[in-house]
């Protein structure tokens, strides 16, 4: 909202420079966003937060200058309209909570034309256009006083009658700015005996506009409910001033003084003479009284305030303190104060005219455990774990479009769609995160990075068989390229593969201390491989799918993918250490290459060592790992030939040469009988 | 053999030397068991007398002077091996390390920031994003129909209308104080969701962390000096702060929380359009009607909330002008953090 220096010193002297008054409004609530001179003005713009309509006004930020700068408000007592009149005014107003209060004051011989320079000047400050003198003077008082007037043509009102009603279904209005507008029963209206003339307290109807021929005219003020404002409002898509601080709420007490005011105006600027008035509903709300007390206050703000600053401060801001005693107090609450509702409200009010400034900064005590566990250290250092293996962490957004790609891996969940969504790239709620990876691998390609290895943990959505919203932690990872390594003097060209990701796994399944035999990875097709930890599945490993990547527009590249559930596997974490005692003792590695068929599974040959070395090895065998892989020459099609190191070991001893090579060849012989290897 | 003539001799060995093995090869040649100062020495019995105690002097001296010529070759060599292998090495060929990976900036600053509020003994939690109304406005003494909820604007699920993706993580206030009482010190970073049109300033998800503070006397003195030591932690001891009354629904009193713009300290310049000062954060007391709908007795407890939008803070601390560079993910970005 835009309020003027000189406008304001017509209610407040002001010995601030407009620089020091746009500092002092700032620091009690009111923030000057911007200030600048003009026409021989100071402008300012201030944001009003939305439980102060009475700060929509002139007069109401005067009455804060006031209280900041401990000057009076000139301001005299609201007078009411005189009501009655030669003309009988019809005014019939429907439902009183949809408008508590209706007047009307009928001006005759008025002549319409343009407004006199102040005027124009003043309402062109705060970035109001000129109509002609009537509107003008209804938009000049609706910003000095805050409460929204609207001139009516009497003689276009037919039968010279008003009804406040709800609209019909199918009833229809053109407003002033031309256009027409479907009306239903959500809409407050005026009605004339015919049909509706104004959006009550939003906007009025072209029909009736004051014109450059329009002599006489019905002048409303009135207060409307704000909840039907705010939904006619939202239902037809209109702003305007009036709405705003109707939806806000505008201060009944001084409905009939605006009101006065707008008739004077018009009689010195456009020589009209009110004939009638007429009033429908209370003008009045109950005083509301709320009790503070001093100890209160000083617990919220931890400062002593001395009861007459207490006492001063409401004063000057409208309210009536009564001392009950040295520290307790009875609050009256002026009528325009609508939002001070409790005890911490007038707090809230003292602490700001006192000056957030002056209240003391102290660290207060907690005392531990406050609250619930921290929960978010595993995810920290599962993120650690994932940048020191060389991934990048991408944060991706959660809506995707609808039914964009399935993914293999995708959860059974349903998709949940979002009622209101912004655009059709976010309609869903991802059940994913394997599709925003992909887009990110995509993306980067086309900025020709050669190696991109990423991963977000984030949440995914979706319904549940049983149409239950769920939310599940996964972690999510894309490999996609390669990177030149250094191999001696050599560069090595390493494209990530689906193995590159299983290693990632590998390595968090280490770090969180899940041992190496409780994981499984089972491939389910050429495309997708499993995850168990102990039985439970935990995840999945992808190969992204031809079409897929056409979609992305991915050429001659492999991506690879992994989501994993984040909350599965770390319920599977093992944090605790125990040392156990290694074998300083040299082992001694015995090194065997075996052709199998392709069918047989490198992961079963590995498994059948393990348990050969822990039921027949005495102990001894400690260690055996693929050094080697080797398809094609010299080996049939259909085979693949692997070497197998195997180390063995005694913490105790020195083992003999004779005594390994007996155990190991008791293990190839094994080897031999289960797999059918042939020993190379 | 002539003393003087293996002098020569020596001299011409060593001259031509290049390597250890070779001054191994002259020194088994002169000192070893068989080696010609052996030889010579073993001669001396067989001497006239009077010759023998000048002679044996002389071979004395030779395989002193001998020795040291030797070391001094040694060192010689050695040192000639060391300059061979520094012509080998190629300094500025690049460095051999496994590449690391790069958290994401606003990772970086959830981090910092719930690090600083855990040294004042804050518990970091989370909570869900899909939320319903109740926990996401009414909860929060914000009114269904109000002027208040339009900085609110949210995104509702279209299977079930009362839920919805949750606008700020004020939320998880209410789901903390229902299931636990007080003492609570909380901090609670997570993602949230407003529809705006996507822009260099405007994100329809972004990020929120909020933190709230409730016992039996915690004051708005409290609240101030908690989130100085947090605004001095992340944005330098230097800077200036104020609070100013603002309106929250969901606190009363309210304040926003600004602190002296970090590029013109102050004066004035584009960043905070030439205001000087930065707006960080927006906190207040818990207002009661908050403790009454989680079942709090606001008479007996009080406390604080503050919330703060992540991105703000990473693109102040880091000079990004463009929130969009968060989402787009280029790893050229990225790496940079």
């Amino acid at each position: 909202m835009k309020i003027t220096y000189n406008w304001l010193k017509d209610f407040v002297a002001i010995t601030l420079s407009p620089r020091a008054l746009a500092e002092k409004l700032t620091m009690a609530g009111l923030e000057v966003v911007s200030f600048e001179e003009s026409r021989g003005d100071f402008v300012f713009e201030i944001e009003i937060t939305s439980n102060r309509p009475d700060w929509l006004s002139i007069v109401g930020v005067a009455r804060e200058v006031a209280a900041l700068t401990n000057k009076k408000l000139k301001l005299p007592e609201p007078q009411p309209l005189r009501r009655g009149g030669g003309h009988t005014l019809g005014i019939e107003v429907q439902e009183k909570k949809d408008c508590p209060l209706y007047t009307a004051q009928l001006i005759e011989g008025i002549k319409v034309g343009s407004s006199p320079e102040w005027l124009r000047q003043r309402l062109e400050l705060i970035g109001c256009r000129s109509i002609n003198n009537i509107v003008d003077i209804a938009n000049y008082i609706l910003f000095e006083w805050g409460e929204p007037l609207h001139a009516f043509d009497f003689d276009a009102l037919q039968a010279g009658a008003i009804t406040v009603r709800r609209a019909q279904k199918g009833e229809k209005i053109v407003t002033i700015d031309g256009v027409e507008r479907q009306l239903n029963d959500d809409v407050l209206v005026i009605a004339d005996a015919g049909a509706p003339v104004a959006i009550a307290g939003i906007m009025g109807g072209r029909e009736t506009e004051v014109g450059p021929a329009t002599s006489r005219i019905l002048l409303e003020a009135a207060v409307f409910n704000p909840v039907v404002v705010r939904r006619g409002r939202r239902m037809l898509g209109l702003e305007s001033e009036s709405a705003y601080r109707f939806e806000r709420g505008v201060d009944i007490a001084i409905v009939q003084e605006a009101s006065l005011r707008a008739a004077r105006l018009i009689g010195q600027v456009a020589g009209g003479t009110v004939s009638a008035a007429k009033i429908s509903g209370a003008a009045k709300v109950p005083t509301r009284r709320i009790a503070l007390d001093g100890i209160h206050l000083r617990r919220a703000l931890a400062v002593q305030i001395p009861s007459g600053t207490i006492k001063g401060i409401l004063e000057s801001l409208g309210f009536k303190a009564k001392a009950l005693s040295q520290k307790k107090y009875t609050v009256s609450i002026p009528s325009f104060r609508q939002d001070v509702k409790i005890e911490v409200d007038l707090i809230e009010e003292i602490a700001r005219i006192f000056g957030y400034g002056r209240i003391p900064n102290t660290i207060p005590r907690i005392r531990p455990p406050a609250g619930p566990q921290d929960d978010t250290a595993l995810n920290r250092s599962l993120k650690e774990i994932l940048i020191g293996l060389g991934l990048n962490e991408v944060i991706t957004y959660s809506l995707v479009e609808k039914g964009w790609v399935r993914t293999p891996g995708q959860s059974a969940d349903k998709e949940i769609a979002i009622a209101n969504p912004l655009s059709k790239d976010q309609t869903v709620l991802r059940t994913t995160l394997l599709t925003s990876l992909a887009q990110c691998v995509a993306y980067n390609l086309r900025q020709k990075q050669p190696y991109i290895a990423i991963f977000e943990i984030a949440h995914t959505y979706g319904l549940d068989a049983a149409q239950k919203v769920q939310e599940h932690y996964k972690l999510g990872i894309a490999l996609c390229g390669g990177r030149m390594l250094w191999v001696g003097k050599d560069r090595v060209y390493d494209e990530a593969g689906l193995l590159h990701i299983k290693g990632t796994i590998e390595v968090l399944f280490e770090r969180l201390g899940i041992e190496k035999d409780a994981c499984r990875f089972v491939m389910k097709n050429v495309h997708e491989a499993e995850v168990y930890v102990r039985g439970t599945l935990v995840g999945t490993l992808v190969r992204l799918r031809k079409e897929m990547c056409e979609r992305l527009d991915i050429k001659n590249k492999e991506v690879v993918e992994a989501e994993i559930d984040v909350e599965t596997l770390l319920s599977s974490a093992n944090l605790k250490r125990r040392f156990k005692p290694f074998a300083r003792m040299p082992g001694i590695t015995r090194d065997t290459t075996i052709v199998v068929k392709d069918a047989v599974r490198t992961g079963a040959i590995l498994d059948e060592i393990a348990r050969w070395g822990a039921n027949s090895s005495k102990g001894l065998l400690q260690d055996a790992e693929i050094s080697k892989y080797y398809k094609g020459e010299q080996i049939p099609d259909d085979a693949k030939s692997l070497t197998i190191s195997c180390t063995y070991c005694s913490p105790q001893r020195t083992l003999t040469d004779e005594e390994v090579n007996s155990l190991h060849t008791q293990l190839v012989d094994e080897l031999k009988k289960f797999f059918n290897a042939a020993i190379r | 053999m002539d003393i003087e003539a293996i002098k020569t001799q020596i001299a011409c060995d060593l001259n031509d030397l290049k390597s250890i093995q070779a001054l191994e090869g002259v020194r088994v040649k002169y000192l070893g068991r068989k080696g010609l100062i052996a030889q010579l020495t073993g001669t001396i019995p067989s001497l006239p007398a009077a010759e023998r105690a000048s002679f044996g002097r002389q071979v004395n001296e030779l395989k002193t002077g001998l020795l040291a010529l030797l070391d001094e070759k040694q060192k010689a060599l050695a040192a000639w091996r060391e300059g061979a292998d520094a012509d080998t090495i190629d300094i500025g060929m690049p460095g051999i390390a496994p590449e690391l990976g790069h958290l994401h900036p606003i990772t970086k600053i959830i981090s910092e920031v719930c690090a600083i509020f855990r040294q004042m003994g804050f518990s970091v939690v989370e909570g869900p994003e899909i939320e319903t109304e109740f926990n996401n406005f009414t909860g929060l003494n914000i009114p269904l129909e109000h002027p208040s909820r339009d900085v609110f604007d949210t995104f509702y699920l279209a299977t079930k209308s009362t839920l919805l993706l949750r606008s700020h993580t004020s939320p998880v206030q209410i789901r903390v104080m229902k299931s636990h009482k007080p003492p609570l010190a909380i901090v609670v970073p997570g993602r949230v969701y407003r529809p705006d049109a996507v822009d260099a300033s405007h994100s329809f998800m972004f990020h929120q962390i909020e933190g709230f503070v409730v016992d039996a006397d915690i004051t708005f003195a409290d609240l101030k000096g908690t989130l100085e030591f947090f605004a001095k932690s992340v944005f330098g001891k230097d800077i200036s702060m104020r609070f100013r009354p603002h309106f929250f629904p969901f606190t009363e009193p309210s304040a926003e929380v600004d602190i002296s713009c970090i590029l013109c300290k102050g004066k004035g310049c584009s960043l905070c359009g030439r205001k000087g000062w930065l707006e960080i954060l927006g906190s207040g007391m818990i207002h009661p009607n908050v403790f009454r709908h989680v079942g709090y007795d606001p008479s007996r407890y009080t406390g604080f909330a503050f919330g703060m939008g992540v991105e703000r803070i990473a693109l102040l601390k880091y000079g990004i002008e463009d929130i969009r560079l968060l989402f787009e993910n280029d790893l050229r970005f990225l790496k940079q953090f």
